[in-house]
């Protein structure tokens, strides 16, 4: 796996996104409508996904978020990434905390400075690869020529100027991963999160998707979640976390990146 | 955001929306666009189909004719009329009359006109015909028409003033009667049990249609002797060829409580007057509006319902609420269009199918009107339904999107 170039300064500059005590917890089922809370039906319980995590984010690095299922990666990543707010403390991004943004303009924030991969890609059907990668431009402004043009280009990238026009149906899982992994770089972002982007893939596949999202996401913070070992190497520090804890943290490789 | 770029984001909304509408349509959500485009459809079929029935009952109300530019007919009141007064208000004196108009400066030609509904018989067949007398001055070419050339002039049989001048029994068919009738020229006709009257001419083989109700002309006077109307010389009304306006006022003057129309008058007249069908077309319009709507809104909301993983998404990468709106909104209008054309033409098919069945069954001759124009009235309902649909669509659209997509 190639490491990237590049080097930390002596002062730490400010992080580009941190997580600062941040609990999260769901509902487990519906809340009780005003006729079952009068029959006496009561709330239902909580349960805590995320306590008490505290995690920053530096520019350029490439954090993996590990441990088990259920262990709190997918809350912490979607927290960092402002799809959903903590219950307790504070996500700050480029020193704003989100609680304070509307769902706007979180939804802005998103567009502009983070890209987002899932582990079920979550490519538009309807679309072209190259349509479902040009889409975040369309909310841009972004005319059409300049629009296919990135996408286009993005595509060859990550080695799919043969699959341009095909739609997600008919591209094979290590495809449509591109496509998605393309479609969150196609606005230049700043923060990449990324969900078990190898989840759904064969060995082989994973490894070379991921080779190209490392290249692809060059220069760039990504935070990594996976329980998968070979994935978390690209990351120069992993965060272990265990029943929604932060249990161990680790630098897996020199804090700088450095092509070799 | 520069008038540039917002064009550039709206026209790439508008896009997507198209996009995304023709893929689930043939590709990915098959079954359920479909049966949102079915449901318009339907609704813009039975639509046409409806209003092309109530434009054909209107239709078969007509008099008009080329050939004829003004009416006259008596005041709607018939007991402030110096008409004669039968259940309606009918003129007297008319051969006279016409005589008065004729000789006014700038009429070409004009003849009083009196229609019954009589049994005409001819050979074995015999039907309910429209018999319409007139006065062929030689100026007025057609009368509902029928071509009345055939027709001797200056209704011989009123003569001088009395009515026993040469009775000529002379019938200009129109080409349904003639249909209706199965006769044919020089056949011999019985109309309300006289049988003196013989076919002098059947209208061409012009094209069948929409409410051409089977019509005989024959000589005013004879038309009058056979239903009574000779007492007082009576007629329905006068119709006038002119092609000056300017002698309006003086064919005003002709009876004091008496209506004069212009051609376009009398159209707008008559549409206004076929309550019938304006009903049945308005009717048709708000149960295809309110059928479609509902239709719609439960189709695409389950449509929408069903696609929430996909809006999750587009919320997830950075589209706003207001572009995840837009393309929904082009989805919907972009549906029911197409439904809407599919359904006009389908409107269209089973107007023919209707006139071809009632032709086997009930009539001779078409019962509903088609236009292409039908076409753009069925798309344009169409999309009205989208957008009334569009309301509670962007309602459903704002509670199931947002959040991690799952």
């Amino acid at each position: 796996m190639a490491a990237r170039s590049g080097s930390r300064p002596d002062e730490s500059p400010p992080p580009l996104a941190r997580a600062d005590g941040v609990t999260k917890r769901y509902r487990r089922g519906s809340e009780p409508g005003r006729v079952a809370r009068a029959l006496g039906r009561s709330s239902p319980p909580k349960v805590t996904a995320l306590e008490d995590v505290s995690i920053d984010i530096a520019q350029e690095e490439i954090v993996g978020l590990a441990g088990p299922s259920g262990s709190g990666k997918s809350t912490l990543l979607h927290l960092l990434a402002g799809l959903e707010l903590p219950s307790e403390g504070t996500v700050t991004f480029q020193g704003t905390d989100l609680n304070t943004l509307s769902t706007r303009k979180r939804t802005r924030l998103r567009l502009e400075h983070v890209g987002i991969v899932f582990q079920h890609f979550h490519l538009l059907d309807s679309l072209s690869a190259r349509g479902n990668v040009a889409l975040p431009l369309v909310e841009l402004g972004v005319p059409k020529k300049e629009r296919r043009k990135r996408a286009t280009e993005l595509l060859e990238r990550v080695g799919l100027e043969d699959r341009v026009t095909h739609r997600p149906g008919e591209l094979s899982g290590g495809e449509q991963q591109r496509v998605a992994i393309a479609r969150a770089l196609v606005t230049d972002p700043t923060l990449v999160v990324a969900d078990e982007p190898t989840g759904e893939l064969d060995t082989e596949t994973g490894t070379r998707v991921l080779e190209q999202f490392e290249r692809v996401a060059e220069d760039r913070a990504v935070v990594l979640a996976s329980h998968d070992q070979p994935t978390l190497e690209i990351a120069d520090r992993v965060v272990r976390l265990r029943d929604g804890r932060i249990d161990e943290e680790a630098t897996v490789r020199a804090p700088s990146r450095t092509d070799t | 955001m520069t008038l540039r770029t917002a064009l550039a984001r709206w026209y790439g909304v508008a896009v997507v929306g198209m996009r995304r509408t023709l893929a689930r349509t043939t590709h990915t959500a098959r079954q359920r666009v479909r049966f949102s485009v079915l449901g318009v459809a339907v609704a813009i079929t039975l639509l046409l189909v409806v209003t092309g029935i109530g434009m054909g009952l209107t239709g078969g109300a007509t008099v008009q004719d080329d050939d004829v530019d003004y009416w006259i007919v008596p005041e709607g009141d018939g007991a402030s009329s110096p008409l004669i007064s039968t259940d309606a208000p009918q003129f007297g004196s008319v051969h006279d009359t016409a005589d008065t108009i004729r000789a006014t400066e700038g009429v070409d030609s004009a003849t009083p006109v009196l229609s019954q509904v009589l049994r005409v018989t001819a050979g074995n067949s015999s039907e309910y015909v429209l018999v319409v007398g007139v006065v062929n001055d030689g100026g007025i070419g057609q009368v509902s028409g029928v071509n009345v050339s055939a027709l001797t002039h200056h209704d011989p049989y009123y003569g001088d003033g009395e009515y026993d001048g040469e009775w000529t029994g002379e019938v200009a068919l129109s080409r349904s009667a003639g249909a209706t009738l199965n006769a044919a020229a020089g056949d011999s006709l019985s109309i309300s049990g006289n049988e003196s009257f013989t076919v002098t001419s059947v209208d061409g083989d012009g094209a069948r249609t929409v409410g051409d109700i089977p019509t005989a002309v024959i000589q005013l006077s004879e038309l009058q002797t056979l239903t009574g109307a000779t007492t007082h010389d009576s007629a329905d009304q006068f119709v006038v060829g002119t092609n000056d306006p300017g002698v309006r006022e003086e064919l005003e003057d002709v009876y004091p409580s008496s209506t004069v129309n212009s051609r376009s008058e009398m159209t707008a007249s008559q549409a206004m007057d076929s309550d019938l069908s304006v009903a049945l077309a308005l009717t048709a319009f708000v149960v295809a509006i309110s059928i479609g709507t509902l239709f719609v809104v439960t189709t695409m909301g389950l449509e929408l319902v069903a696609d929430r993983t996909q809006l999750a998404t587009m919320s997830a990468i950075g589209l706003s609420g207001r572009t995840q709106l837009g393309i929904v909104g082009v989805q919907i209008l972009a549906t029911t269009a197409i439904g809407g054309v599919i359904g006009a033409l389908g409107g269209l098919a089973g107007i023919r199918l209707t006139n071809v069945i009632a032709m086997r069954t009930l009539t001779s001759e078409p019962i509903a009107f088609s236009h292409p124009v039908f076409v753009l009235y069925g798309v344009a309902v169409a999309v009205l339904i989208g957008i009334c649909s569009l309301p509670v669509l962007l309602l459903v659209t704002r509670r199931v999107t947002g959040g991690v997509p799952q």
